[in-house]
Formats: structure tokens, C-alpha cells, sequence
């Protein structure tokens, strides 16, 4: 590897080191704005009620799809009606950094 | 926030509720039975309320209404600064025995988070003397002249020339409020899944279609609200720190 690949690599490190740190800040950020923390507490893990998920360390995939299907009506049941009328204030883009910063928590 | 870490048991009748109350009944249908004022409510609108008990419980409420109280542009949750104390207390008191469905809020309602009737008495008065947001969602501005003739036509004998609405009769003040949301309610008031609505407004917008929906509430969303009612930009609540 000669020096302008190394130079190149460690550039494309720091950026996508730098865009996952940015993303997981997003996350938080959004978590508190769009209101999540309402329901399932500041920590994710305190929700307002017992029957209402604990989200922190949840698997971001499976946090993600949950919220999509949530949004579009996919998943109706449960207590998924406290949560669909707040659904609006997220796209898909905004659903993933959320997800991905609430997969970070312990 | 205290009362929120307190709560620590709310069974999980709560699950059961949540699907009667979408099967159950469907909006009131004599305008006598309207507003009876049973239960919490005019128990809530005797009591003296206590302005320091009224910040603790409203921070409750502010988890999604803002600490301001004007909710969120985009409608999702209602401007509640300025509204009638007793519309406040009506929705209130309805929505805690499940006459109004809000499965969103409907926790956050609970005694076990904010109290009794004393402290719907408390949240209610401090919410009404909030100054009210400077910036409230409005609609497309593209249908206005129709939307006023809809507002003189239907809807001025009750909530008033300027959406003032009546503390007294319960109408509530809908200047000053976000357009989604009215547009909500509206919609789910013409379709009865609003069922503690006003049996009589039921009838008067049964003729509405969407387009006149939409008119008629963008034209209410930009009905000027009083400055004395009205909080500067940028505002913050300085009774939170």
C-alpha cells in the first residue's frame, strides 16, 4: 500500500467514523424531538407505562421495522395506537438514526 | 418529572381499554347529553386551583405539548396555551373516562400520572394563562373567500366572530390553533370517531366536503389572535428551568 492509498483510506475512515458519530448525535437528538422519550422514558428504558417496550440495546433492525410498520398501519395491535398518531413526524431517514442510536444504549 | 418516575404500577388493563374504547359506542347523540358535567369534571371546576401544583403537573403534559403549551406547527399535538379552562377541564375529564379516544395521551391522563380532580383544576388554570403561540400552522392560503363564507355560514354562532369560542358554554377557542389538527378533529367529528363531540356542530358540518373542510379551517388557522394574547417569538417558559 503506497502512501497516497494509506492517505486516502484513513480519509474514508475518519469520514464514515465521523458520519456514524453524526448519525448516532441525529439519533438522540431526534429521540427527544419526535418525542419518543414521552413514552418510553429519557433513558429508553423507563416507559411511561410497564406495558410499553423498554427500546434501549433493542436490535436496530428489528426497532426499525417496528416503526415503519407502525407508521404505515402494517402492525395494528397492541399499543401500536398510542404511537401511530405521532408517526408523522418521522421519515425513513430520521426511523434509522433513531433505531441506530437506540441499538447503541446498554 | 417526579410523578412521572412514580408511576409505577399501571396494569395492563390499560392494553384492554385501549381496544374497547375503538369498539365502543359511538358519539353522543342528543345535545342534552353533551356536557353533563358528570364526575371529575364539575368536581375539577369547583375546586381553587394551585398555580405551583399546576407547574408541576403541566410538565407532564409538556413531554408532547412543549413547556410553552403550543403544541407543534405540524398539528400533531394541539396549541393548548389560552385555551377556556373549562374546555380544558371538559377534555380532560372526558378523555380520562374514556369519552374521548386518545390512546396517545390517555397514559399521561391518568391519575396515577398527574392526580386528582385538585390538580385537573391546577394543570387547567395554569394552562389557560399561558400566552399563546405567535406562530401557529396555517393551511395552503388558497381557498380563503370560501372558507369564509363556510366560517359566517356555520360556525360563528358558536365559537364567535373570531374563534373566541365560550369559556362558559365549553365551545373552545379555535384561533391561534394548528391547522392539521383542526383539520383532524373536524374530519373526525364529521365522521363520528370524535365521540365526545357537540351533537349539534355534528349536524351543521354534515354537508362538508373535503375541500370545504379545508377551506374552512385555513381560514380559521389565520384568524388574528389579540396581542395581549400573545407571546413574543421566541418565548420560553421561564417557569422551567
Amino acid at each position: 500500500m503506497n502512501i497516497t492509498k494509506q492517505v486516502v483510506l484513513a480519509s474514508a475512515v475518519t469520514l464514515l467514523s465521523s458520519i456514524a458519530t453524526t448519525a448516532m448525535a441525529d439519533g438522540e437528538a431526534l429521540y427527544k424531538a419526535k418525542t419518543c422519550w414521552s413514552c418510553h422514558g429519557k433513558d429508553a428504558k423507563t416507559p411511561i407505562i410497564p406495558i410499553y417496550p423498554i427500546l434501549a440495546g433493542q436490535n436496530k433492525d428489528y426497532a426499525l421495522n417496528q416503526m415503519k410498520d407502525i407508521k404505515s398501519g402494517a402492525r395494528n395491535n397492541g399499543q401500536t395506537a398510542a404511537m401511530q398518531g405521532v408517526m408523522g413526524l418521522v421519515n425513513d431517514a430520521e426511523m434509522a438514526e433513531i433505531a441506530e442510536w437506540l441499538s447503541t444504549l446498554k | 418529572m417526579k410523578k412521572l418516575t412514580t408511576i409505577a404500577t399501571v396494569l395492563t388493563f390499560i392494553g384492554v381499554s385501549f381496544s374497547a374504547t375503538t369498539i365502543a359506542g359511538g358519539q353522543v347523540k342528543d345535545v342534552k347529553d353533551w356536557n353533563t358535567g358528570e364526575g371529575e369534571q364539575s368536581v375539577a371546576m369547583k375546586l381553587a386551583p394551585n398555580r405551583e401544583n399546576g407547574i408541576e403537573v403541566y410538565e407532564v403534559c409538556s413531554a408532547c405539548h412543549l413547556l410553552e403549551g403550543w403544541g407543534m406547527d405540524n398539528g400533531t399535538f394541539p396549541q393548548l396555551a389560552g385555551q377556556h379552562k373549562n374546555v380544558l377541564i371538559k377534555q380532560l375529564a372526558d378523555i380520562r373516562a374514556l369519552n374521548r379516544d386518545n390512546p396517545t395521551m390517555y397514559p399521561f391522563a391518568l391519575p396515577e400520572s398527574i392526580g386528582d380532580e385538585q390538580a385537573i383544576a391546577d394543570v387547567t388554570d395554569y394552562i389557560a394563562k399561558l400566552p399563546m403561540n405567535p406562530n401557529n400552522g396555517k393551511g395552503e392560503g388558497n381557498n380563503l373567500a370560501l372558507g369564509q363564507k363556510l366560517y359566517k355560514d356555520n360556525c360563528v354562532q358558536c365559537h364567535m366572530e373570531n374563534g373566541e369560542g365560550d369559556q362558559e358554554k365549553f365551545y373552545p377557542k379555535i384561533q391561534g390553533q394548528h391547522y392539521a389538527y383542526m383539520l383532524r378533529q373536524f374530519e373526525w367529528i364529521r365522521d363520528g370517531k370524535r365521540r365526545n363531540a357537540n351533537p349539534d356542530m355534528v349536524k351543521q358540518i354534515a354537508g362538508f366536503n373535503d375541500d370545504d373542510m379545508k377551506a374552512v379551517i385555513d381560514f380559521v388557522s389565520r384568524i388574528p389572535v389579540p396581542k395581549s394574547d400573545v407571546a413574543p417569538v421566541g418565548w420560553i417558559n421561564p417557569d422551567y428551568d
